[in-house]
C-alpha cells in the first residue's frame, strides 16, 4: 500500500479520530514531509484527503464539500485522479503545467461523477498541491480555500489567496478586510474543483532555501488557530510529524469544529559548514587526543624547560600542555581565539616579569606546536577531511597566541625603550654639569684663527737636535732664530709655533720630508679648514720666511756662513710650506672628489642645456614663421607649434 | 598531494584576488593602510604579496627573515608598533588563506560543487593550509626579531645605567 493509498484509507474510514502521522524520508530530494488528518470534534465523517507521494515529488490537501457523504467522495476522487494524472503525465509535462492540467483533470472527473449521480449533485473539493521539481524549487498550485504557508527565517506568511467570494470583494476594496472576517458567507468558496467541468487553478513557484517549511493544510486548522501559534509550531525545530500531530491538537484545543488536515514539508537542511564542523566533530577529536598530546610534549622536553623548572613533571605537564590542549579545545568550539591568547598571555607574562629570556618561551612553544602537529596528523590519517579542517583551525589558534606573545614582547620594548631615553637624558645632563669646560669649546665670535689656542704636540722648549751642520753654520742658525724671535710679539702665537716648526725642519740636514711633514702636522695641530680657514697658517709662514732672511742680513757671520744658513733655513721653510700644503690637500681631498663629481655633473648638465637650447633652436627654425619684413618688428609673424 | 611549485602558481593565479580583498579591507587590517590611497595601499600590500609568493616557492626562511626586518624598520619609522605590524602581516596572511579557501570550496562541497575528487579544490585547501602554516612562521620570525630588538636596546639600558651610576660617584 503506497502512502497515497493509506492516506486515503485513512481519510475514508473517518472513524479513525486520529491518523498516524506518517513520516517519509526521500533519499533523492533529502526532505522530511509529515501529514496528518483528524475528522474534528463536531463532524461525523472526515471529508479532508491527504496525497503524499515521495517518490512523485506530489503532496497536497484536499477538503470535500457537499452533503449526503458527497464531500468525501469528491476529495478522494479528486486526489486520485490528481496523483494518477501526475504519476502518467510527469515525463511528458514541464512541473507547472503537469499540476495546473492534473488539478483541472480532478475538477472534470468530480464534475462528471456529480453529474453522473444525482446524490452526488453539487459535490465539490478545495486542493493545495505542492509539486517539488528539486530540493530548491516547488511549484505550489490551489483551488478554493485550503491554504499554503511557508516558514523561513523564523517568519510565516501565507502563499495563497483564498478563493472565496468575499476574498474577492476585499480585494476588489468592496469590501474591508475586517467586514469579510465578519461576513456571514465568508465561507462561500468561489472557486472549487467539480462545480464546473473547469476551473482555473492558481500557481505558484517558489525557490526553497534550507530548512524552509512549507505547511498545506484546510482551513479547520486555521480557522481554529491563530498565525502566531501555527507559526510557533511550525518553527519550533521539532521534526515534521511531531509538528503535524500538533498542529492537529492546536485546531482541536481551539474546537475543532471542522476537519482538520496539515501536511509539513521541510527543505534539506544546510550541510554542516566547516566552522560547525569543526566546533563539534574536530574539538571532540582533539579533546580525545589529550593524553597523545601530553605524551608528545613529555617525548620533546617539556618538563625540562627553565619555565617550568622546579616543578614534578606531571605537573609540569599538566600546568602548560594540558592547558593549551584545553584552551585549543574550547576555542576550537567557539571558533574564536581567546582561550589561546589568554593561556599565551599567562605563560610569558610570569616568566618576562621574573626576567626570563625569550628563547624559553620560544621553546616551549616550538614544543606545544609540534605536538600539536602530530595529534593532527593522527587524525588527519583517520579522517582526511576533519583532519584538513583541524590543522587549519589549530593553525589559526597556535598563531593567536604567537599574537598573544608578540603583544607581549612589543610592550617591553616600549618600556625599555622609555627608559633608555630616560637613561640617556639623565646621562647627558650629568655630564654637562660635572664637566668644568667642554671638549670643544665654541669659537667667540670675531677671534682670529691664528690667535685660537691649538693643542701643543711639541713643547717650545724643546731642544731640536741637529745633524750634519758645520758649527758655524749651526750657531748661526741658533742666532738666527734668537734674532727673529726677539723681534716677535709673544701675542704672536702661531708665529712663535711656525718658528718652532721651522727649527724642527733645518735641524734635520738630511732633508727627510717626513720630519717636514711631523713638524706641519704639529704646527696645524688640531686646527680644521673648515672653522677658520688656513690663509692665517700661511700667511704666519711667509712672515716668518720674511723675519729668519731679515736675522740672517742682520748676523755677524762670514758670507759663507750666512750663505749656508739662508739655504739651509729657506730649504727646511719650502719643505714646510710643502708639508703644510699636502696636510691641507688631504682635509680638503673628499671636498675635492665631491667638488670634481659636482664638476662632472656640471659638465653633463650643461651638454644637456646646450643640446636642448640646439633643439630648441631647430624646433623654431622649424615652426617658426616666415618672417614678412614688410611688417613692423612685433608684428612680423606668428609661431604656430 | 599538491607540490610546492604547483602551491605557488596556485598562488600567483590567485593574488590578484587576494590583492582586492586585501584593499577592501585595509581600513580594518591597519588604520595607516587605510588612510593611504588606492595607488599606494596596493603598493605597499602587494610587496608583502610578492614576498609571500617568493617565500612559498623557495622555502627561504632568511630571505623571509631579512624581509620582515625591513619591512619592521619601515614601520617602525612611520611609528608603527610591532605588535600592530604583526597583527597586519598575520590579518594579510590569513584574508589570503580565506580567499585560497574559498577558491577551493566548501571540503563538503557546499558551494554546489563535488569538490573532494577535483584539483582545483584540492589545491586550494592545500593552499590554505600552506598560507595559514605561512602566516604561523611569519608571526614566530617577527617574534624573534621583536625579541631580539628588546634584547639589544636591554643592553643598551645597562651601559647608560652603568655610565649614569659612574658619572654620580
Amino acid at each position: 500500500m503506497t502512502d497515497g493509498e493509506r492516506s486515503r484509507a485513512d481519510a475514508m474510514r473517518g472513524g479513525s479520530p486520529r491518523a498516524h502521522p506518517r513520516a517519509v524520508s526521500e533519499p533523492g530530494v533529502g526532505m522530511r514531509i509529515a501529514g496528518d488528518s483528524h475528522i474534528g470534534k463536531v463532524r461525523t465523517t472526515n471529508e479532508d484527503a491527504l496525497i503524499v507521494e515521495p517518490r512523485l515529488g506530489l503532496f497536497a490537501v484536499l477538503d470535500g464539500m457537499g452533503g449526503a457523504n458527497a464531500g468525501d467522495v469528491a476529495s478522494q476522487l479528486a486526489r486520485d485522479t490528481i496523483r494518477d494524472f501526475v504519476l502518467h503525465r510527469r515525463v511528458t509535462l514541464a512541473p507547472r503545467e503537469l499540476i495546473e492540467t492534473a488539478i483541472a483533470a480532478g475538477s472534470a472527473a468530480v464534475h462528471g461523477e456529480a453529474q453522473r449521480h444525482r446524490d452526488h449533485h453539487g459535490m465539490g473539493t478545495t486542493v493545495v498541491a505542492c509539486l517539488v521539481i528539486d530540493p530548491q524549487r516547488v511549484v505550489i498550485a490551489h483551488v478554493g480555500d485550503s491554504r499554503a504557508y511557508l516558514l523561513r527565517d523564523g517568519r510565516l506568511q501565507v502563499l495563497t489567496r483564498d478563493h472565496t467570494i468575499v476574498s474577492e470583494l476585499v480585494d476588489r476594496g468592496l469590501l474591508t478586510a475586517e467586514e469579510g472576517e465578519r461576513h456571514p458567507y465568508k465561507n462561500v468558496l468561489s472557486r472549487n474543483l467539480g462545480a464546473k467541468p473547469e476551473t482555473r487553478v492558481d500557481c505558484l513557484e517558489v525557490a526553497l532555501r534550507p530548512g524552509d517549511r512549507l505547511l498545506l493544510c484546510s482551513d479547520g486548522l486555521y480557522g481554529y488557530a491563530s498565525g502566531e501559534a501555527i507559526q510557533y509550531l511550525l518553527g519550533s525545530g521539532d521534526a515534521p510529524e511531531h509538528v503535524a500531530r500538533d498542529l492537529i491538537d492546536l485546531a482541536l484545543r481551539g474546537g475543532g469544529g471542522d476537519n482538520v488536515t496539515a501536511l509539513v514539508i521541510e527543505a534539506p537542511p544546510a550541510s554542516p559548514s566547516s566552522t560547525q564542523v569543526v566546533r563539534t566533530t574536530g574539538a571532540m577529536a582533539w579533546w580525545q587526543k589529550r593524553q597523545r598530546f601530553l605524551q608528545v610534549a613529555a617525548d620533546r622536553g617539556l618538563t625540562r624547560n627553565p619555565i617550568v623548572r622546579g616543578l614534578p613533571p606531571s605537573e609540569a605537564l599538566d600546568v602548560v600542555a594540558l592547558s593549551l590542549c584545553q584552551a585549543i579545545y574550547h576555542d576550537l568550539e567557539k571558533s574564536t581565539g581567546v582561550n589561546v591568547w589568554t593561556f599565551a598571555q599567562n605563560l610569558a607574562a610570569g616568566w618576562f616579569e621574573r626576567g626570563g629570556e625569550w628563547a624559553a618561551v620560544r621553546g616551549i612553544v616550538d614544543i606545544l606546536c609540534t605536538s600539536a602537529r602530530v595529534v593532527v596528523d593522527d587524525i588527519r590519517g583517520v579522517d582526511a577531511r576533519l583532519g584538513f579542517l583541524l590543522d587549519v583551525a589549530v593553525s589559526r589558534a597556535l598563531i593567536v597566541a604567537e599574537l598573544a606573545l608578540g603583544g607581549l614582547l612589543a610592550e617591553r620594548l616600549r618600556q625599555v625603550d622609555a627608559e633608555v631615553v630616560e637613561l640617556h637624558n639623565a646621562t647627558h645632563d650629568t655630564i654637562e654639569q660635572t664637566t668644568d669646560e667642554p671638549i670643544e669649546a665654541p669659537e667667540p665670535a670675531g677671534e682670529r684663527f691664528a690667535d685660537r689656542e691649538t693643542l701643543q704636540f711639541l713643547r717650545p722648549e724643546r731642544s731640536p737636535p741637529r745633524l750634519g751642520e758645520s758649527p758655524d753654520v749651526a750657531a748661526a742658525i741658533d742666532k738666527v732664530f734668537t734674532l727673529t724671535r726677539a723681534r716677535v710679539s709673544p701675542r704672536a702665537r702661531l708665529l712663535g709655533e711656525v718658528l718652532i716648526a721651522l727649527e724642527n725642519a733645518v735641524a734635520d740636514r738630511a732633508g727627510n720630508f717626513a720630519t717636514a711633514v711631523l713638524s706641519a702636522r704639529e704646527l696645524y695641530g688640531a686646527r680644521t679648514v673648515d672653522n677658520a680657514g688656513v690663509m692665517p697658517v700661511f700667511d704666519a709662514l711667509d712672515q716668518a720666511r720674511i723675519l729668519v732672511a731679515s736675522s740672517v742680513q742682520q748676523l755677524r757671520a762670514p758670507a759663507a756662513v750666512r750663505v749656508q744658513a739662508l739655504r739651509a733655513l729657506s730649504t727646511a721653510h719650502q719643505r714646510l710650506v710643502g708639508a703644510t700644503t699636502g696636510l691641507v690637500l688631504e682635509a680638503v681631498h673628499p671636498f675635492t672628489e665631491r667638488l670634481r663629481e659636482v664638476q662632472v655633473v656640471t659638465g653633463e648638465l650643461r651638454d644637456a642645456v646646450a643640446k636642448a637650447e640646439r633643439r630648441r633652436a631647430d624646433l623654431e627654425h622649424k615652426f617658426a614663421t616666415i618672417v614678412d619684413e614688410n611688417l613692423p618688428w612685433g608684428a612680423r609673424g606668428t609661431t604656430e607649434w | 598531494m599538491p607540490t610546492v611549485p604547483t602551491l605557488a602558481r596556485s598562488y600567483e593565479a590567485l593574488r590578484p584576488r587576494v590583492l582586492d580583498r586585501l584593499l577592501e579591507l585595509r581600513g580594518t587590517l591597519d588604520p595607516s593602510l587605510g588612510r593611504l590611497d588606492d595607488a599606494t595601499a596596493r603598493a605597499q600590500i602587494g610587496a608583502v604579496l610578492d614576498h609571500l609568493g617568493n617565500f612559498i616557492a623557495t622555502g627561504d626562511l632568511g630571505m623571509h627573515r631579512a624581509f620582515l626586518h625591513t619591512f619592521l624598520a619601515m614601520r617602525a619609522a612611520e611609528a608603527q608598533s610591532p605588535a600592530s605590524v604583526l597583527a597586519m602581516l598575520v590579518a594579510i596572511g590569513d584574508t589570503a588563506a580565506q580567499v585560497a579557501q574559498e577558491t577551493g570550496g566548501e571540503p563538503d562541497g557546499r558551494d554546489g560543487r563535488d569538490v573532494r575528487d577535483g584539483r582545483d579544490g584540492r589545491d586550494g585547501r592545500e593552499l590554505a593550509l600552506l598560507l595559514t602554516r605561512v602566516t604561523a612562521s611569519t608571526a614566530r620570525v617577527v617574534n624573534d626579531l621583536i625579541a631580539e630588538e628588546l634584547a639589544r636596546r636591554g643592553a643598551q639600558r645597562e651601559e647608560l645605567a652603568r655610565r649614569a651610576r659612574e658619572g654620580a660617584r
